[in-house]
């Protein structure tokens, strides 16, 4: 039996993965300290000289900034890379529909009906990080409403036009989430735990990918290719 | 579902928080005109009320010094230039020209209490005792069908002209008749709907007025909403925490007199001058919060040492009000000088959503799925360990009954 080796993502796409990974992780850290220390500062320097909680805030807003940028990138993307189109595989017409079924019930039946061209990105796996950038934009937008609150001026260190655009486009989630600050806090912080069962669930489909299918999967992220047999 | 869209509608057309210091030259001119031309007005008409605040400050032995260094205060309250220092000064002494009906509604007065009962009254505090109050239902002598001619009278005087400040949330609920007031026994949204008809504006005062308040904390009993969620097409504006404070409600009233105008609202109508920005950005324990210092325990080393109360459930972060910077009881202390940290009662529902004392994070709401309440961490545990336990079994399912690709 002879393989046949696919691109499946360029090398950009997989240094985005990267980074994005690591913001992640990142973002997890320093934003489970802002909302709850949970260590010490060294209690014997004054507190003009140790900034813990402004570097972890400092962290947690700079791995923000860079999902910002990555987030327009990868939005960007999905409609016009010249790679693979994602959003092709989004529209719910009839191939996709079949074909996001075809590999659920894969999954589910413990990789015994294994139809589907499994050579490019397919539907469920579209759908599926479809599902973990809206989230992340959820994250975005509830992320900068708390940010937002420290601008009372109206002022920032570049220009006003950055808070005023950040009231218009995030002003919507206090509603959405409830009425209050607070609601856009609590969902900010409830949407952490789903991105982190998302990426439990991702982190072990690659792997049962990778053993499954037999046609290292897991290589994909790393050399940016993987093999399809002949 | 109806409520959710109006807030929505409304968070769309919100006009920001910005706060505009300087406005340029023209335009405090014009405003500087329109001002003296309003006080003059006010000058010739008949004072309401006999009270005088120079009278009153005398006897309360307040020097002409102090009183203008209190405008200069206020005028820098107000975010206006110092030009219009004499302006606050004059209008401060004409405020008994102003009529003002003060109803009580479904609260504890905490809002009356707040002005009348420090020992040393401020200029703020004294100047509400000058304004011409023509009804207040916890402080006149009069009762019954005596009380009810006076507010008709007031209401009929000063038609189109007097403010109507309202302290107390109304229940709107099952059971609302409960909550009647005067001899007619009128409910408190009849009561409130008859006196606003004929008010200039409303001035919602302490949070309960403004957004339910304490009463309006869940499960809300009597169904209770503020004065914004009942009446409509008229002025309001909210002067929210839990009491307000009193230099924000005299703020708000000499705006009035000086300009015959609401303030500039933000997007919840609250003036922009008083609750423009948060607590913690001007809150003397910041420096702590960056550092990462804070008080782990009532009455620990930390606490000695003022570190931030940010890990006790202090809501600054979230909370937009001037008490770190004008305080409570003549700038002698405020809550987080005192050691405890911010509630959050200038926000809506602060009782269910900040008044803990731990940080939103420990804090117990009910979860997403219903149920027992649980914090956000155990209910995000708990999300975790099912996606492990379903990983778990997909896996070893898979490595006993799996398929690979190949084996046939
Ligand atoms: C996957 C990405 C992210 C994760 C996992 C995450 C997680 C968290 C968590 C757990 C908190 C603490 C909430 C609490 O309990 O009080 C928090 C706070 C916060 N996050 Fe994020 N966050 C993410 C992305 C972002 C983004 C994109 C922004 C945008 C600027 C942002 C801005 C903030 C802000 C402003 C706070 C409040 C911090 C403060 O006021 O000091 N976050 N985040
Ligand atoms: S005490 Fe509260 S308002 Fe002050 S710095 Fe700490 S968290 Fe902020």
């Amino acid at each position: 039996m002879s393989y046949k080796k696919v691109e499946r993502m360029t090398s950009f796409m997989r240094v985005n993965h990267w980074i994005v990974a690591i913001c992640m992780v990142a973002a997890v850290i320093t934003g489970l300290y802002i909302g709850h220390p949970y260590y010490q500062s060294f209690i014997a320097d004054p507190a003009a000289t140790k900034y813990v909680m402004a570097w972890n805030r400092w962290i947690h807003f700079m791995a923000a900034i860079i999902f910002d940028v990555s987030s327009i990138v990868v939005a960007y993307l999905y409609f016009f890379s010249r790679f693979e189109k994602a959003y092709k595989k989004l529209i719910p017409t009839l191939t996709n529909i079949k074909e996001f079924g075809a590999v659920l019930f894969n999954l589910l039946t413990l990789n015994r009906v294994k139809k589907f061209d499994s050579s490019h990105a397919d539907s469920f796996n579209a759908v599926f990080f479809f599902i973990f950038h809206m989230m992340l934009v959820w994250m975005l937008l509830t992320g900068l409403q708390l940010y937002v609150h420290g601008l009372g001026s109206g002022l920032s260190a570049i220009g006003e036009w950055w808070p005023a655009m950040l009231h218009l486009a995030t002003d919507w989630t206090v509603a959405v989430t409830g009425g209050t600050f607070m609601d856009v806090r609590i969902s900010h912080h409830y949407t952490m735990y789903a991105i982190l069962v998302w990426v439990m669930f991702h982190v072990y489909y690659q792997i049962w990918r990778t053993i499954f299918w037999s046609e290292g999967d897991i290589g994909i992220v790393v050399s940016g290719t993987k093999f399809v047999k002949e | 579902m109806v409520e959710r869209r109006e807030a929505l509608a409304k968070m769309f057309s919100a006009k920001g928080v910005k706060v505009d210091t300087n406005r340029g030259e023209e335009y405090y001119d014009s405003l500087m005109k329109t001002m003296t031309k309003r006080l003059d007005e006010l000058e010739k008409s008949p004072a309401a009320s006999r009270a005088s605040i120079q009278n009153l400050l005398e006897s309360e032995g307040v020097t002409r010094r102090d009183f203008m260094k209190w405008a200069s205060a206020t005028c820098a309250a107000l975010m206006l230039p110092s030009s219009f220092t004499p302006l606050i000064a004059q209008a401060a002494e004409l405020m008994n020209r102003v009529p003002i009906i003060w109803l009580e509604l479904q609260d504890c007065a905490g809002n009356s209490e707040a002005i009348l009962r420090s020992d040393a009254p401020t200029i703020d505090e004294l100047l509400l005792e000058i304004i011409s109050l023509e009804f207040h239902e916890t402080l006149m002598v009069a009762a019954g069908h005596q009380a009810e001619g006076q507010l008709a009278n007031a209401m009929e005087t000063f038609k189109g002209k007097y403010l109507c400040v309202v302290e107390g949330s109304i229940p709107m609920g099952a059971g609302k008749e409960w909550c009647t007031v005067g001899a007619k026994g009128e409910t408190f949204e009849e009561h409130l709907r008859h006196v606003a008809k004929d008010a200039a504006a409303l001035v919602a005062v302490g949070t309960c007025a403004t957004f339910g308040g304490v009463p309006a904390a869940s499960p809300n009993p009597t169904g209770a909403v503020g004065v914004q969620d009942v009446i409509t097409g008229k002025p309001i504006i909210n002067i929210p925490a839990c009491p307000a404070n009193p230099a924000n409600i005299t703020g708000t009233i000499l705006h009035f007199v000086l300009t015959g105008q609401v303030p500039e609202l933000d997007h919840l109508n609250r003036p922009k001058f008083d609750f423009g920005y948060r607590i913690h950005d001007n809150c003397e324990r910041r420096a702590h919060f960056d550092a990462g210092e804070f008080v782990e325990e009532w009455g620990d080393k930390g606490a000695q040492n003022n570190f931030c109360l940010y890990k006790m459930g202090c809501k600054g972060p979230m909370t937009f009000n001037n008490c770190s910077i004008v305080r409570y009881n003549e700038g002698v202390n405020w809550p987080i000088g005192a050691g405890h940290g911010c509630i959050g009662c200038s926000e809506p529902q602060f009782w269910d959503k900040y008044a803990q004392e731990r940080p939103m994070a420990d804090t117990h709401f009910k979860a997403p799925t219903g149920g027992v309440e649980k914090s956000v961490d155990e209910f995000g545990l708990g999300l975790l360990t099912a996606a492990g336990i379903g990983i778990g079994i997909h896996a070893v399912s898979s490595i006993i009954a799996g398929k690979k690709e190949g084996d046939e």
